[in-house]
């Protein structure tokens, strides 16, 4: 009895308020005695959440026949025409959103933030194309990204680097994907959509800024193929670490390799190993002491590029919004003529305490912290490995594929004169 | 020879080309790091250049600030002695002719409006029905809802009357004493020449002048009516504009109180002013300018005590600005 | 030897596809066994939402950006940031808030001298709100929405004349649903955010309009 009217009290509570609310909020309509209707006003539905289905679809379907094109039919040719498909339909169709490149951020964000909903699609742009990596090689980069589909058509004169330059610029997409980790993971921006050069071209739409940073990079990309897959690309990293554990991959020729040479320049992303037979490899001494200096200088280096990253930790949080705040309180602009910020205004008229502004602020600085810290330490070891790659030198006597920089775009299968038997 | 200028020039392709890439990346980090979003609004509506009036022009000065302790307030009325009441949420609190608290008492819910009638008890408008208390906190009687969508926004009294400003139906009640309805005003009648109240927004004040008339603010017009008791419309005036002389925004002014039983003093809300008109509503002088208040303030209620100084109701800032003449 | 590093590939596959597997496994559970409810935070009681029997709990499979107008402060970045030209946000009008004023704070500039629809008198940069003639003294006001820009001058002197009835929204089929949106980064009110696609408006004054296709 006790409940039910403390129950009917709470409903009387909540429809005073309500009145309240209701009467100062929506306040009177005029009366119309014209007989005028009310317009309704406009609020224009979204994209249907079935296309989004139709994405994953069409992401398994070219991901399958592209696999199938590389491995089996070994057909320059097809995969072209696939990937024209792919920049019709994941470009300019979807007009880039949503892409593997930026499901980085949002796997990241949702792994940190348990808030953050993550649409199923992204999900499954992210694993699907290393599931198909991690079993036939990368046949995403060949002719399902739009992004190397573009890059592919205006790689005219594609020049070779040699194997030190190509391995130093290989270092920038590891840097780029622990930025982009980095600031996904504590909610601050999704750096990868933010630089992403090509997305303006898509949509045939954006800022002069944009479309002159996706112009340079094509026209960069005539001399040096596939500039962002190759030295910038993050998912590019994920890519190649899986592809090199592949179980099956793209082969120069379909039987034994007879040293002819004639694929040599086939390649225009560098991506084929050449024979090295000069250095003893077996020489074990040298080999041993290799082994050890790499295995000593890889925890310094992590530890030096962790310390480095925790020192630099309030200049990479000085771009989250959060602390950008809390440093325009701490420093409120002291020039009459000047403008009070935005960004204060809104904090101002928002009511909320300083206190919690600053508490807020210092969470996300110590995530920084921690992040540093990771960050540099990750760094380290990534140029841990790009020494230990330029000391060692594996020896191997046939012409193949890298299989980690290979982006099974199948043009150098042509260029072999064996044919299957 | 040939060669060594085909590498070249290939050395020199590469150069170029890295170097535009770089200048990329370099750039990029530049602009995320160092750029600073813009802080200026290239479409920005100069919103203060409109709210900062002449001070110059104001012949009134504010010479006190009295605080109240209530959390929401929405009226204000004085009495012979010059007591100031406050009403709002929960509450209505007395104050002194010097800001003193002298008393205060609770309400059950909010109090948007307050009017003394001659046996000095206290009429309270409380969104939809009207409630009659004394000073010292008792409640003498409550009286029916005008209907479920009126919103109480004035009460005036006169003798036997009492006048209530309903902004929801966009109507003046006319009540005896007791509370019986005696008749309605303002509904429009182009028989009469009766325009019909316009009122966009919850602010719709009344008050009667010492000829026995009532005046209504018509706020979708920017205008005052003046009617008999009986719901004859005599006259009426009033102009839309920004500039001082006339009424801004959509729907203005929202509140007055007559000074010297001549003179109206008015407030409105989007350019928050206070201002004081002749009787035929020509403009006369300036009280307060909007500098004096928050922006955004909205429902400046007005009084004015026995000692002829203007009280203005700061519902955002919590306290009552007092203005007497330079 | 080959033996030994097919092994090995094998074994890092392995692992590659467990991880794999299980972060897709966890992501996945969250977005497509339980959706999500666009109570969020503010609702304490949950974790499991497909007990829930609150009705005004809201089962969401994707999300969109837009905006919340109680905090916006109108500084014009909306029409500037926006990675599409013009601005997928866009002024809207709810009528039903509307005091259908004939001195429009929205639509006029606050010096006018007559109110009139002469151009110099307008408030919009773009000439983008209709005013019309209803009935004595009613007017209505109607945004021409290909020529908004988002820049919210009406807004600010709506809401600052008038009712509030103008606010800034994201019209949907504008709106590219960038992964991050350009404006949100800039929003200096932090008034951007996710919201599920069934509910795509956050406008004042009236319910956003249910779409029952977007509801999973």
């Amino acid at each position: 009895m006790k409940k039910i009217f403390a129950l009917v009290f709470l409903v009387f509570l909540f429809a005073v308020q309500f009145m309240n609310a209701y009467g100062i909020q929506r306040f009177p309509k005029p009366e119309f005695e014209s007989g005028y209707v009310q317009p309704e006003t406009l609020m224009p539905n979204p994209r249907a959440e079935v296309l989004a289905i139709m994405d994953i679809v069409v992401l398994i379907f070219c991901l399958s026949v592209v696999s199938w094109l590389v491995i089996k039919k070994r057909s320059r040719n097809k995969v072209f025409w696939m990937s024209l498909f792919a920049l019709a339909y994941f470009g300019f169709y979807r007009e880039g959103c949503i892409c593997s490149i930026g499901s980085i951020q949002n796997v990241t964000l949702a792994l940190f933030d348990t808030s953050y909903f993550i649409p199923l699609s992204a999900i499954i742009f992210f694993v699907a194309p290393l599931v198909y990596t991690l079993f036939f090689g990368r046949t995403f980069c060949a002719a399902v990204c739009p992004f190397g589909a573009i890059q592919d058509l205006v790689a005219f004169k594609p020049q070779k680097l040699g194997a030190r330059l190509n391995a130093m610029l290989g270092v920038i997409p590891y840097v780029y994907l622990g930025l982009a980790v980095l600031y996904a993971a504590t909610g601050t921006d999704f750096i990868i959509c933010r630089y992403d050069p090509f997305v303006g071209i898509w949509r045939v739409n954006a800022s002069f800024g944009m479309f002159v940073f996706g112009g340079l990079l094509l026209v960069s990309g005539i001399f040096i193929a596939r500039p962002y897959c190759r030295f910038l690309c993050p998912y590019g990293v994920l890519l190649n670490w899986t592809s090199r554990f592949s179980r099956k991959h793209i082969t120069i020729t379909p039987a034994e390799c007879i040293q002819c040479r004639l694929c040599k320049n086939s390649c225009p992303y560098d991506a084929i190993d050449m024979p090295v037979t000069g250095k003893n490899p077996d020489d074990k001494r040298t080999m041993g002491r290799k082994l050890i200096f790499i295995t000593f200088l890889i925890p310094v280096l992590m530890l030096v590029g962790g310390w480095t990253g925790s020192r630099l930790h309030e200049q990479l949080a000085g771009v989250n919004g959060k602390v950008k705040l809390a440093k325009q309180i701490l420093n409120p602009v002291s020039d009459k003529n000047q403008a009070e910020t935005f960004e204060m205004e809104a904090f101002k008229s928002a009511g909320k305490q300083q206190s919690q502004a600053f508490a807020e602020a210092a969470d996300v600085l110590h995530d920084f912290y921690i992040g540093g810290w990771i960050l540099g330490g990750f760094i380290g070891l990534v140029f841990g490995g790009l020494i230990a790659g330029l000391l060692i030198t594996k020896h191997h006597t046939d012409y193949t594929p890298n299989k980690g920089t290979c982006l099974s775009c199948v043009r150098c299968v042509d260029y072999c004169p064996v044919k299957v038997t | 020879m040939v060669n060594i200028d085909v590498i070249m020039k290939q050395k020199i392709i590469i150069l170029a080309a890295l170097t535009v890439l770089l200048v990329l990346i370099i750039f990029a980090v530049k602009d995320f790091f160092f750029s600073k979003p813009g802080n200026s609004n290239p479409y920005e509506f100069e919103l203060d250049k409109v709210r900062t009036g002449d001070t110059s022009m104001a012949v009134w000065a504010e010479t006190h600030q009295f605080k109240t302790t209530l959390e929401e307030i929405h009226g204000i009325t004085t009495d012979a002695s010059g007591t100031i009441y406050i009403s709002g949420k929960d509450a209505v609190e007395m104050l002194d002719a010097e800001g003193k608290e002298t008393g205060k008492f609770p309400v059950e819910g909010t109090a948007f409006c307050i009017a003394l009638n001659q046996e000095g008890n206290l009429l309270l408008g409380m969104l939809d029905h009207i409630e009659i208390w004394n000073n010292a906190g008792k409640q003498l009687s409550r009286w029916n809802s005008c209907g479920s969508d009126a919103v109480i926004t004035s009460i005036a009294t006169r003798g036997n009357n009492v006048f209530v400003a309903d902004a929801g139906q966009k109507v003046v009640y006319r009540y005896d004493k007791k509370g019986n309805l005696l008749n309605k005003i303002g509904l429009k009648d182009p028989a009469t020449g009766v325009p019909g109240f316009i009122i966009p927004s919850a602010y719709f004040d009344l008050g009667i002048s010492n000829d026995g008339n009532l005046w209504v603010v018509n706020p979708g017009r920017h205008s005052f009516e003046k009617y008999t008791f009986d719901g004859k419309i005599l006259t009426s005036w009033g102009k839309a504009s920004m500039a001082m002389e006339g009424f801004c925004g959509c729907c203005n002014p929202s509140n007055f109180a007559m000074l010297n039983d001549s003179l109206f003093v008015t407030s409105e809300k989007a350019i928050e002013r206070v201002k004081i008109y002749n009787a035929d509503g020509s403009f006369n002088s300036i009280v307060a300018t909007p500098d004096l208040f928050e922006p955004g303030t909205k429902g400046l209620d007005l009084a004015v005590d026995k000692q002829n100084r203007i009280l203005v109701l700061d519902p955002v800032k919590l306290m009552v600005h007092v203005f007497e003449p330079k | 030897m080959q033996n030994r590093r097919d092994f090995l590939n094998l074994l890092c596959r392995g692992t590659i596809l467990t991880g794999l597997a299980a972060t897709t496994g966890v992501l996945a559970y969250r977005s497509v066994k339980s959706g999500n409810c666009e109570l969020g935070s503010s609702c304490s009681n949950c974790g499991k939402s497909d007990n829930c029997s609150l009705t005004e709990a809201v089962l969401y499979r994707s999300t969109v950006w837009q905006l919340d107008p109680a905090k916006c402060i109108q500084c014009g970045r909306c029409a500037t940031n926006c990675v599409m030209t013009p601005s997928a946000v866009k002024a809207t009008h709810v009528f039903a808030m509307c005091g259908y004023c004939d001195l429009c704070g929205g639509y006029l500039k606050p010096d006018t001298k007559n109110i009139s629809t002469a151009a110099e008198n307008q408030l919009c940069p773009t000439s983008a709100i209709k005013r019309k003639f209803v009935e004595d003294p009613f007017y209505q006001y109607t945004i021409d929405e290909p020529l908004c820009i988002g820049c919210a001058k009406c807004v600010k002197g709506c809401s600052a004349f008038g009712n509030g009835s103008l606010q800034l929204q994201v019209h949907h089929d504008r709106c590219k649903n960038c992964n991050q949106c350009a404006i949100a980064r800039d929003c200096p009110a932090d008034a951007y955010s996710r919201v599920p696609a069934s509910k795509p408006y956050l406008l004042q004054g009236i319910e956003s309009k249910p779409d029952d296709k977007q509801i999973g």
